[in-house]
């Protein structure tokens, strides 16, 4: 018996029943902490996962109302005594929507578009995101920024709140050539943040690893699996898993969380593929993270003045247990302050592509960062994923304080580079 | 109007559309608490002050409606389930703390603050509050008032109530009222220890101010690995005889490491038969003395390893296991039945060999956590609810093993209240005299039967509906969705 309207891609009754309501969960969970509610809790979402399940109820529109609002920070799994996958829980439940009636069906439908056909292809994405870039860099941009204008256009002004400086692209042919270690260069990260990946080939190097950027690499899948576009996700996959084997990489290391998490999880995604589950299993294993590379290595000490606030990433922190990892480095940097705000471990409400599509829960949790950050006053912000990057840029703005916000990597090379 | 319509008005009128709950799917998430008890609300309400609290109470009564009061819906008794339907009356925002007062070591707080952030606040100041229930992370001081909370710490500093001095309520019959003080203890009856552990059947908290004390300059806590049971329950005598109050003394069988070990690596040994974890804390010079006498009593008593944490973080992981251990019995079994009795500390033994005897004969495994030092067992069943007539069977394999502990001078419960589980149970331990003084105790607090009906005392028509109601929504068709 059961109510999921599409059977594959359905979660895993085993899963369910792994959850035992002890409740534990509830006060890690961002949205729950915002709204005393336990249906915007994980606990009550997997318990009307169960109730569709057990054919209770169906997907109503308050149901996926409820599972969309979800972070799918994984803060509740790390805290989950039981065990309980709830990352996968709701990347299967998200699947079922597309055979729901569809509340918001254009808005789901806009953003599958997107998805699969901007930010999985490197050339449109290239396309659509070089004037972005020099927008961001340009004397225009003070000037519309003046203007007030970006308060009328919604999703275009919050963007444009989260923008940096970009600097120059990094795709896989800029770090070309061969090496033990390959560098992950994903989608947006690649475009955006162009400056972290060349931290990072930086900092690896002076840690004595030989570094390259494989081609034929490209998006991580992770955005359309917790969209619930679980064949999109198993397609952009099974494609990276193909580039870095073709690579002979032995390490493959990943300076976005929310890509490390993903690939950490390449063989669960890919279970059921006869052809690829084997390889993914392997490939999982070769995936590390920046910090968690480093962790164990040899680095120049480097110099860096000023209070540094590390934010963790929820899929670094919660989804791979990696948070003294990147700690430790940042201290081992000499003058470096390391400075603990309350909830850093907490989601800043980036959460992939979340900041657009649910703007209200995310503007509030990024006012608590805000809020932390009026109160300590770093210099420096650090964190390990671009979409928290670009929240934390938004956070410092409504904080009215000076601070810049650094990857891990930018933070270590410029502390090496003589601060 | 339907009566249901005329209900969600008046409660709106009291605390805004937007803090009510009425959809069918909304309300599902408020069957259940931590255990399997179930019975869905007609509507869940939040209210945001004292004020509220009072109005929402007043409307369920003028309408004959059952209010039951929840905090984070944590409890292991079914207290926070609505036995006869009615309105949840919830305190998720109700989660001020309003003052912290260093000199006196107080601080009041509104019911819906998660214990953990008592300690956490308090921290500030090098103050903590005592009672730490596994649950502390999650559970509300409102919630721990009502049940009278323990925790693994509260053998030498007591539960709830021994922390509690004073609290603002609404009771029973709407009326705004204090018990207790700020101050020291009031001549009189002591209304507000009737209050504490009455589960919510007299009324609800809506501020409570609570006693904090200093950190401890020390901490150290043991963990003594034992090839069985028995010699661990025995090195729990020996402790406690060679005049040691530890702050916390806990044990935890093979099955229970196991399933923490599994969940939380947190370092337990996954092949011993027992484990203890003895905390000792005060001044340097004194825990120093009780560690070794500690390690002596386990040593005598067939201890094969003693591990010493000072760090907090060693602490704190071993810590870590230990609370969550009851949650990570889900990764060995899709559901567990987490009893919780007293026995006195000299039939520990004798009253566990019952346990397992029972749970035998029923066929359910038992993983048994408990705080050994004041003979407080929590033995949990593990079965599968899908499996046809389980769930009843495994209440039946608990009602055994109470009356086992009633039997050998225990309690129905050392910290998890009777709630709706045990009520039944309770002519075991209580004349009829005695049940009825309890009832009338309720109706001083204008309790006529509809506040949190079907709790610690036994009722019998309409509190027969819980368990199980699966398929009932399904059957309203799709018409309640709209």
């Amino acid at each position: 018996m059961t109510g999921w309207p599409l059977a594959e891609d359905a979660p895993d009754t085993a899963d369910l029943a792994k959850c035992v309501h002890c409740g534990l969960c509830v006060n890690a969970c961002p949205t729950y902490a915002i709204t005393g509610l336990e249906v915007e809790s994980p606990r009550g979402r997997i318990h009307l996962a169960r109730a569709v399940a057990e054919e209770r109820i169906p997907i109503t529109e308050a149901v996926q109302g409820h599972w969309e609002l979800c972070l799918q920070c994984r803060a509740c799994e790390a805290v989950c005594p039981s065990g309980v996958p709830y990352g996968h829980i709701m990347e299967r439940a998200r699947a079922q929507l597309d055979a729901a009636p569809p509340s918001k069906g254009w808005e789901r439908r806009l953003r599958r578009f997107a998805l699969r056909n901007v930010i999985a292809r490197p050339r449109v994405l290239a396309a659509m995101l070089t004037p972005v870039r020099w927008f961001a860099r340009s004397p225009l941009r003070g000037l519309v920024r003046a203007s007030g204008l970006l308060r009328f256009t919604g999703p275009l002004g919050r963007l444009e709140a989260q923008l940096g400086r970009p600097g120059r692209p990094f795709r896989p042919r800029d770090g070309a050539g061969e090496g033990e270690v390959a560098l992950f260069t994903g989608c947006v990260m690649g475009e955006l943040f162009g400056d972290v990946h060349r931290a990072s080939v930086r900092v690896l190097e002076r840690s004595g690893a030989k570094v390259f950027a494989p081609r034929g690499q490209g998006c991580c899948g992770a955005l359309s699996a917790h969209d619930g576009d679980l064949e999109q996700a198993r397609r952009l996959a099974r494609a990276n898993i193909a580039a870095l084997e073709e690579s002979g990489a032995e390490t493959i290391v990943v300076n976005s969380a929310g890509c490390g998490a993903a690939m950490k999880e390449y063989g669960e995604l890919l279970a059921e593929d006869g052809e690829f589950a084997e390889r993914a299993e392997v490939m999982a294993t070769r995936v590390v993270d920046f910090s968690e590379y480093l962790a164990g290595r040899d680095l120049p000490a480097g110099r860096l003045r000023g209070r540094v606030a590390y934010q963790d990433a929820c899929h670094l922190a919660h989804a791979q247990g990696i948070s003294s990892e990147p700690r430790a480095l940042l201290g081992a940097v000499e003058g470096c302050e390391l400075v603990e705000t309350e909830g850093a471990d907490m989601c800043c409400g980036a959460a992939g592509i979340y900041s657009l599509v649910q703007p209200g829960m995310s503007g509030e949790l990024r006012a608590r960062k805000a809020a932390q950050f009026r109160e300590h006053r770093p210099d420096v912000i650090v964190t390990a994923n671009p979409g928290c990057q670009m929240q934390y840029e938004a956070a410092v703005r409504e904080a009215g304080i000076e601070a810049r916000v650094l990857h891990v990597a930018e933070a270590l090379d410029e502390a090496q580079d003589g601060g | 109007m339907t009566a249901n319509a005329d209900l969600l008005k008046a409660l709106r009128d009291v605390v805004g559309r937007e803090h009510v709950l009425h959809k069918p799917e909304d309300l599902l998430v408020y069957e259940l608490d931590g255990t399997f008890d179930r019975a869905l609300p007609e509507a869940v309400v939040f209210p945001g002050d004292t004020e509220e609290v009072r109005g929402v109470v007043r409307a369920c009564n003028a309408r004959d409606v059952p209010v039951t009061p929840r905090g984070a819906g944590t409890g292991l008794s079914g207290g926070a389930v609505p036995a006869r339907q009615g309105v949840v009356l919830a305190t998720a925002r109700m989660r001020r703390i309003l003052d912290v007062d260093p000199v006196e070591r107080t601080a009041m707080v509104e019911p819906g603050v998660p214990n953990i952030r008592l300690s956490e606040v308090a921290a500030e100041h090098g103050l903590f509050y005592a009672p730490d229930p596994s649950s502390q992370k999650a559970c509300t001081i409102g919630g721990n008032v009502a049940e009278n909370a323990g925790g693994p710490h509260c053998l030498a500093l007591g539960v709830t109530t021994n922390h509690v001095i004073g609290m603002e309520i609404v009771t029973a019959s709407g009326e705004v009222e204090w018990l207790g003080s700020r101050g020291p203890d009031p001549t009189g009856y002591d209304l507000r220890g009737l209050f504490i552990g009455s589960e919510g059947t007299l009324g609800i908290a809506t501020k409570v101010v609570v006693r904090l004390l200093p950190v401890p300059e020390t901490v150290v806590t043991l963990l003594a690995i034992f090839d069985d049971v028995e010699s661990a329950s025995e090195t729990v005598s020996a402790v406690i005889g060679a005049g040691l109050v530890p702050a916390a003394l806990e044990m935890m069988d093979r099955v229970t490491l196991q399933a923490a070990e599994a969940g939380l690596r947190c370092g337990y040994p996954p092949d011993a038969g027992a484990v203890l974890l003895v905390e000792l804390d005060g001044i340097e010079e004194v825990v120093l003395g009780q560690v070794t006498q500690a390690r002596a009593a386990c040593n005598e008593h067939g201890a094969t390893e003693i591990r010493t944490a000072t760090e907090p973080a060693e602490r704190e992981l071993l810590w870590k296991g230990r609370k969550g251990a009851i949650g990570a019995l889900g990764r060995i079994a899709p559901n567990y039945y987490l009893l919780d009795g007293v026995v006195p500390r000299s039939k520990l033994v004798e009253t566990m060999g019952d346990v397992s005897r029972i749970s035998e004969g029923y066929g359910f495994p038992v993983a048994n956590v408990f705080h050994a030092g004041d003979g407080n067992l929590h033995p949990c069943l593990l079965f599968d609810e899908r499996e046809e007539g389980a769930t009843a069977r495994v209440l039946e394999a608990g009602g055994e093993i109470m009356r086992v502990c009633v039997d050998a001078g225990g309690a129905l419960t050392g910290e998890h209240g009777v709630g709706f589980e045990k009520n039944r149970f309770m002519p075991w331990l209580y004349s009829e005299t005695d049940l009825e003084n309890m009832r009338r105790v309720r109706g001083v607090f204008g309790n006529e039967g509809a506040f949190n009906p079907c709790k610690v005392l036994p009722e019998g028509a309409g509190c027969g509906e819980m368990a199980h109601q699966k398929g009932a929504l399904a059957a309203a068709g799709p018409d309640a969705y709209v």
